[in-house]
């Protein structure tokens, strides 16, 4: 027997009391805990999902759009920009890499990024297996997409047409898959890279009926008969492709800057001097944030409330007891137990309660976040890695544990002014 | 022993003053102390266990003037010397009847003794009903535990404060045998208040206020 076991006899002794104020607080701190472990890792995520990406330039649009399309691959892209413009925005002093990339297509939901051999440098990614593309209608993979389709080295797919899976408008030409990446963790993980050949290529022979390709209109329609029987000829054409580049179109391009000087003056300057716009992924992130933020902002505040009302539930579950009790306290007294004594039952009654709900509150907030990273895997395809910021947590399970104890304090102090012997003799 | 001298109580500035006579019991001696209502039995009690301060006079229990004592000092000497009996609410209700006991020696800071337990419940007829919470107890079970709770710790002074009042005839005259055999084989004193006159008999020294 010691003052724990009385305290939890005690609180069994009323286990709805107890349960109720164990599961509101559970609610609340589980709440709190998982908004912020979720908002942290999500934008941590998103910011490291960026590697050395500094600005995008594409089509004229939101420039949201760009960002959220060109570098996280979760949105629709804002349209097409001359090939030819990758090599002014080279001569540029300023910059550092200029990385053109073309998508449009997707294998089985995962995106076909047609592009150069500095795209995964940007993302620091490095070979598990193979090489990288050199040729035309060859694949490097990320792990994921590796991983998820059980693609290896040598095995070939078809693409089909558009951002999300579709069976019916796929592609005729078989992509091979030459090289698989290490995990970088990045939206990499979940690309298709390839050739931006290869992106044009297909296209030349996809597309004849839903864009005008003037030029090639009358080529490609000459290419669809051959197409089954003669394969030399369709890769002279692609051949011939690349040697025109110039007049192909890619989607964005992606910029890395030598110094900040870059950052500051080159935005305002493709804005207002081309046809293109430029954003800057950090910035437009952050203003994406400032929106979730108030959803983020909004669900702590209710569990701020939560939190609130399981503690007064605490406070009066406690102070009721002192009460309704006093008569066994007093017993106590008799027993020999001193005035501290009852004090830290009592208070280990409360105690006992805000453990309990820290343990379940830890718990339902790893539920909660697992629950959320299927959410985002399953409709968004993002990976969420949790990075559990233990600052952060610490900060919110202070707050917790002052405020539970300051209602606990305040439940038992009558405790100290308690008269045994009027207690004791108002039993009749 | 117990022996008090000179008992002077208020409870407030305005409100009477109460004096008792002085109580003297040698080594075993007990004493029932009789009284309408409002006479002041109780305080008189409570001052006996330390409960209250007196204004003036002393209290000795065992060659200690337990008026005093601190705060501290008092709930430790009331909590191993002496045994309360009440009317109506005799243990923890939280708690089991063994675990009652248990808590009762552990607040006394006496060594649990299993086997002690044991053998005070098949005494008092309690052994069946060790596993039940109090609320489940009959009236006759539960004035048997507030005994068993009064004298668990081996004490030198038993008070009971209307240990009878709600009880039958039959009920009446066990617990008042059971209370003497407990206090004689506790070498204690027994002193019960009571408005009960059924008690009168199993009294030798009898003080009315």
């Amino acid at each position: 027997m010691n003052n724990w076991k009385i305290s939890l006899k005690n609180l069994l002794h009323k286990p709805l009391y107890a349960f109720l104020s164990v599961f509101s607080l559970s609610i609340s701190i589980g709440l709190l805990l998982g908004i912020q472990q979720l908002d942290t890792s999500i934008q941590n995520q998103f910011e490291n999902a960026l590697g050395s990406i500094e600005m995008v330039v594409g089509a004229k649009g939101s420039p949201l759009q760009l960002v959220l399309s060109s570098v996280l691959h979760i949105d629709k892209p804002t349209g097409n920009i001359a090939y030819s413009e990758v090599a002014k925005i080279k001569k540029n002093p300023l910059i550092k890499e200029a990385v053109p990339i073309s998508y449009g297509d997707n294998y089985k939901g995962y995106r076909i990024v047609g592009s150069t051999q500095g795209f995964a440098k940007m993302y620091g990614a490095e070979l598990l297996e193979g090489r990288a593309v050199e040729n035309s209608m060859e694949a490097a993979i990320g792990n994921d997409v590796a991983q998820q389709l059980g693609l290896k080295l040598g095995d070939t797919f078809l693409s089909s047409h558009g951002l999300t899976e579709n069976s019916i408008e796929e592609h005729s030409e078989a992509f091979t898959v030459v090289g698989i990446y290490k995990p970088a963790y990045k939206v990499i993980d979940r690309l298709i890279i390839t050739e931006l050949a290869s992106i044009w290529d297909v296209h030349d022979h996809g597309d004849h009926d839903e864009e005008a390709h003037d030029e090639h209109g009358e080529h490609d329609a000459d290419e669809e008969h051959q197409e089954e029987g003669e394969h030399k000829e369709h890769d002279n054409h692609s051949e011939h492709d690349l040697h025109d580049k110039d007049d192909k179109e890619i989607t964005s391009i992606l910029v890395s800057f030598r110094n900040p000087m870059g950052l500051m003056t080159m935005p305002r300057t493709i804005n207002t001097n081309t046809d293109m716009q430029a954003a800057l992924p950090k910035y437009e992130l952050e203003r994406l944030f400032r929106f979730t933020g108030v959803g983020v902002k909004a669900i702590s505040w209710i569990a701020y409330i939560i939190l609130l009302i399981s503690c007064i539930t605490i406070f009066i579950g406690l102070y009721k007891m002192v009460r309704e009790r006093a008569f066994d306290l007093a017993l106590m007294r008799t027993y020999g137990a001193s005035n501290f004594q009852l004090f830290r039952i009592i208070g280990f009654e409360g105690i006992l309660m805000v453990l309990a709900s820290l343990f379940f509150g830890f718990l339902f907030s790893l539920i909660g976040l697992h629950f959320m990273v299927d959410l985002f895997k399953s409709q968004f395809q993002q990976d969420i890695i949790l990075t559990f910021s233990a600052d952060q947590m610490l900060q919110t399970l202070l707050i917790v544990v002052v405020i539970s104890v300051v209602s606990i304090v305040l439940a038992i102090l009558p405790l100290l002014k308690m008269n045994i012997s009027k207690i004791l003799s108002d039993e009749k | 022993m117990v022996q008090t001298d000179n008992l002077k109580f208020q409870y407030k500035k305005a409100e009477p003053l109460f004096h008792f006579p002085n109580i003297t019991l040698e080594e075993q001696e007990n004493l029932l102390i009789l009284g309408k209502s409002g006479i002041g039995k109780t305080t008189l009690l409570h001052l006996l266990a330390g409960l209250l301060k007196p204004v003036s006079g002393s209290v000795m229990i065992d060659d200690v003037q337990i008026n005093r004592l601190s705060h501290s000092q008092l709930d430790t000497f009331r909590g191993q010397n002496m045994g309360l009996v009440f009317q109506k609410n005799h243990a923890v209700r939280s708690l089991t009847v063994l675990d009652n006991l248990k808590a009762r020696l552990f607040f006394s800071k006496k060594p649990i003794d299993l086997a002690a337990i044991a053998s005070l419940l098949e005494q008092l007829d309690l052994k069946e009903t060790q596993k039940k919470k109090v609320n489940e107890l009959s009236e006759g079970q539960l004035q048997r535990l507030g005994i068993a709770m009064a004298v668990i710790h081996n004490p030198q002074v038993i008070l009971a404060d209307e240990p009878t009042s709600s009880l039958d005839d039959e009920n009446c005259s066990a617990v008042m045998q059971l209370l003497q055999q407990q206090a004689e084989k506790n070498q204690a004193n027994l002193v019960v208040i009571t408005h009960d006159i059924r008690m009168k008999s199993g009294f030798k020294n009898i003080i009315t206020l």
